[in-house]
């Protein structure tokens, strides 16, 4: 009677230890959830900051680029599909396809607002003009704040995918539905045409 | 009664609470007990003695141990697990009820009048800026604070608050709030909420238990059991609640109303409290209730174990004259103007020229502000301090609170504070930190708009960035950190004020990166801690004096005040070295209050041993203090 009591009482105690660390990594991972999406939440108000700018720089521009209106109607498109984009993430920014969707925007919206800023060079009058530079000053500031929060974004994103891979806490986050994070990377469309190599 | 006294009582509250819980538990553990040999002895019924009586047992060795080893286990193991949980600061609270941090840019009126207000309060009092949190689904009025130390703070704010409070009415609210956090109250109520928790996992427990299935099966009983006996923990554990939060918060209100020189503001955020009520909707209120302004539950007959005191006596502290009616409720954002939700209201009766020529503030102060005085100063603040926190706040550059509230340029702010005047040694600093051009081309750039800066201002607009760096990830604020380092190792030891200027924000973001542990005093008598405030009276007196006589002048005034018979106290005048200091600091902040109290009064003695107390001395003063957790309100103009 007495060893079953033991037994008993040893695989109480051990019962209870187990549930204890379940409840620990769960609350864990909920954690890293949470600072990733926080972090999300840094990138969403700077690129928020961003397509607010845009409009202006369009509205700005147009009267001096009446024959480039294809490329300021781009850059607009870009604008309101990435703003679009990026409000699904926000809501969400544990969803890897909005993720994805919003990065797919962003780089579309990068190459044509670099594609303006080209065109731009070549009329100095618009160059000149006070408030283009002030727009395009607070641009580039804002895409600083934009790299600087998506390298926070990535860093906690990071941290969580790899407590949700390694085991033991891997057990907990596939029973309790923890989805792997995206990481938010633009690409640079220069980076995308293929390499020209050339012998002469 | 002064900051030291009362985190004494504190601690020993705290040493209380564990004793309730002791006894507490050993009669949940009794009642389960008791309830078992029913059970069993109803079972053992059954089966009746060859001689036809009944065998009726009140003591079985066998069942008792096996019931108090899981009990203790289930409740033992549930605080752990809680206190373990909760250790990694007061944002764990916030979230379990459902809040969302309050961004430091944001947009929204309501909320950046919750920043400014909770901002001025920090400058203020000389404590970090909490962390700010909203509760978006809670309509009724009401807020909290948690966290572990001053600098682990975070103060959470019902939707329901920010929406039909105007500025006056929010301020009353977050003086009451910073009056917990500067009593130390909050970490006994975090110590409270893991252990009551343990309690209350017998509710749960039985709870589970009931909902398994099975023929023969004696668990759903059991859980019943269970769930009954835990009513008896949970109503322990409202009666520890109740014993230890309802006088405080008597003490809060009062506090708030010192703090704020405005008893009408506090009193009719409670008014609307009792018109529009202060529920809170979320299912973990019970657990959390002892942190709230007001009742966090609903009214029920046991009103005598409420955790706060009944609204109207309250309300009647405050405003004698009351008439009983309760203000009615209505959003206030038709108020809020942007430049409302920026600038406080004016400064009311004729106090108000007097204010605005103590603002004024002197390079230096005369050390006729005693040593007794600053000491007495620790942990509090007046409306006084308030109106020149808004006052500095308001003559602040825009673009440069704008840099602080957005985390990269927070960053580029940080390090330009930190620059030296000297136009070699900024240049070699600014080498260190081309690794990131874009952050040094922002640091260059708030440079130049800092020369602007009053140099009152330097420290509240470190403050104010805090927020902001919150933000950055781990690895980001690693780099942080060894780029802070590398300025200061080139400023040389020229530079005490940007010594402590580094060693405040550090200080204020290191909870958040590092968790804090649960710092129980170690050091209870000053011997052990000799050589540390050697090394901190010697660095104090170098920094303020030139000449070596001087210097040991100042030493020995500082050393005066520390209990050392056997004089092992020594000047070192090597002791200025960063390192060092810093490791001293590290050590005497696990000292007893009371211990803390000498130590700051000895430096004291030590700064204004010349008869004079220069602005950066005064500054290093509030730093060490700081550092030791004992946060001292900015210096003002006798």
């Amino acid at each position: 009677m007495e060893i079953v009591l033991i037994l008993l009482g040893i695989i109480v105690v051990g019962a209870l230890v187990v549930i204890f660390y379940v409840i620990g990594a769960y609350n864990n991972l909920v954690s890293l959830r949470n600072r990733f999406k926080n972090a999300y939440a840094q990138i969403d108000v700077q690129l928020k900051r961003r397509y607010d700018l845009i409009p202006n720089l369009v509205e700005t521009a147009r009267g001096y680029l009446q024959h480039e209106r294809g490329t300021l109607n781009e850059v607009t498109a870009a604008r309101n599909s990435a703003f679009s984009a990026n409000a699904k993430a926000a809501q969400n920014p544990g969803d890897p396809e909005a993720i994805k969707q919003v990065t797919g925007a962003e780089a579309a919206l990068v190459g044509s607002l670099g594609r303006l800023f080209a065109v731009v060079e070549s009329y100095p009058n618009l160059k000149a003009n006070e408030e283009m530079i002030r727009l395009m000053e607070e641009l580039t500031s804002t895409e600083n704040k934009v790299a600087f929060a998506r390298q926070a974004y990535n860093d906690s994103v990071m941290v969580y995918n790899t407590s949700r891979e390694t085991f033991p806490s891997n057990l907990i986050a596939n029973s309790f539905n923890f989805t792997a994070a995206e990481l938010f990377i633009v690409e640079k469309p220069e980076e995308k045409e293929a390499v020209k190599v050339s012998f002469t | 009664m002064d900051f030291f006294q009362r985190q004494e009582i504190a601690r020993r509250n705290t040493k209380l609470l564990e004793v309730y819980f002791a006894l507490a538990v050993i009669g949940t553990v009794l009642a389960i007990y008791a309830g078992t040999m029913v059970f069993v002895n109803f079972q053992q019924q059954q089966d009746v003695n060859s001689d036809g009586t009944a065998n009726f047992s009140l003591w079985d060795p066998q069942v008792f141990t096996l019931v108090s080893l899981v009990c203790l286990c289930v409740i033992f193991g549930s605080s752990l697990c809680k206190i373990s949980q909760l250790s990694s600061g007061g944002s764990v609270v916030a979230e379990m009820l459902g809040g969302r941090p309050i961004d430091a840019h944001t947009t929204d009126l309501n909320e950046k009048k919750l920043l400014n207000v909770v901002e001025e309060m920090a400058i203020a009092s000389g404590t970090p800026v909490p962390r700010l949190y909203l509760l978006p689904d809670e309509d009724g009025i009401n807020a909290f604070a948690a966290g572990h130390t001053t600098g682990d703070m975070v103060i959470c704010v019902t939707h329901g608050a920010l929406q039909y409070l105007t500025r006056d009415e929010l301020q009353g609210v977050i003086g009451h709030e910073f009056s917990h956090i500067l009593n130390g109250d909050m970490r006994l109520n975090l110590r409270l909420m893991g252990i009551v928790f343990g309690i209350l996992s017998l509710t749960i427990l039985g709870r589970i238990l009931l909902q398994t299935r099975g023929r023969k099966n004696p668990l759903p009983l059991f859980g019943l059991l269970l769930i009954v006996v835990g009513a008896i923990g949970v109503f322990f554990g409202k009666l520890i609640k109740s014993a230890v939060s309802r006088q405080r918060e008597f003490l809060a209100d009062a506090a708030s109303v010192q703090f704020t020189r405005n008893p009408e503001g506090l009193a009719n955020a409670l008014k609307k409290v009792g018109n529009s009520g202060s529920r809170i909707d979320d299912p973990n209120a019970e657990d959390a209730s002892h942190f709230f302004f007001a009742n966090g539950l609903t009214e029920s007959v046991f009103n005598w174990m409420s955790t706060h005191p009944p609204l109207e006596e309250r309300i009647r502290e405050l405003d004698p004259n009351w008439d009983g009616q309760f203000i009615p409720v209505h959003p206030v954002w038709n108020e809020t103007t942007a430049a409302q939700a920026k600038q406080p209201p004016s400064p009311t009766g004729q106090d108000g020229l007097q204010h605005l020529g103590n603002l004024v503030t002197a390079q230096a102060f005369p050390a006729a502000i005693a040593t007794a005085a600053i000491l007495s100063q620790v942990g509090t603040t007046s409306a006084r301090h308030l109106d020149y926190a808004s006052d500095v706040m308001s003559k602040m550059n825009e673009s440069l609170t704008d840099a602080a509230h957005s985390t990269m340029s927070a960053v580029a702010l940080v390090y330009a504070l930190l620059l030296s005047p000297d136009e070699t040694v900024r240049k070699s600093q600014m080498e260190q930190l081309q690794a990131n051009p874009i952050i040094a081309h922002e640091t260059e750039r708030l440079y130049s708009i800092t020369q602007t800066l009053e140099s009152r201002a330097r420290l509240p607009l470190a403050t104010l960035s805090i927020t902001a760096l919150r933000n950055l990830s781990a690895p980001q604020y690693a780099q942080f950190t060894k780029d802070i380092r590398a300025i200061i190792d080139l400023n040389g030891q020229a530079d005490l004020f940007t010594y402590a200027l580094q060693k405040i924000v550090l200080r204020r973001l290191d909870p958040h990166f590092n968790p804090p542990q649960n710092r129980v005093p170690q050091y209870y008598a000053i011997k052990p801690l000799l050589p540390d405030c050697a090394v901190l009276l010697s660095a104090v007196a170098c920094a303020g004096q030139v000449e070596p006589a001087d210097i040991q002048n100042a030493f020995n005034l500082g050393a005066k005040q520390l209990d050392d018979p056997a004089h092992e106290l020594q000047l070192d005048t090597t002791a200025y070295d960063l390192t060092k200091i810093d490791a001293a600091l590290d050590r005497l902040n696990q000292a007893a209050p009371q211990i803390k109290k000498a130590i700051l009064g000895a430096c004291a003695e030590t700064v204004a041993a010349d008869g004079v107390i220069q602005e950066n001395e005064a500054e290093l003063l509030r730093a060490i203090a700081d550092t030791l957790d004992c946060p001292i309100p900015p210096f003002l103009a006798v």
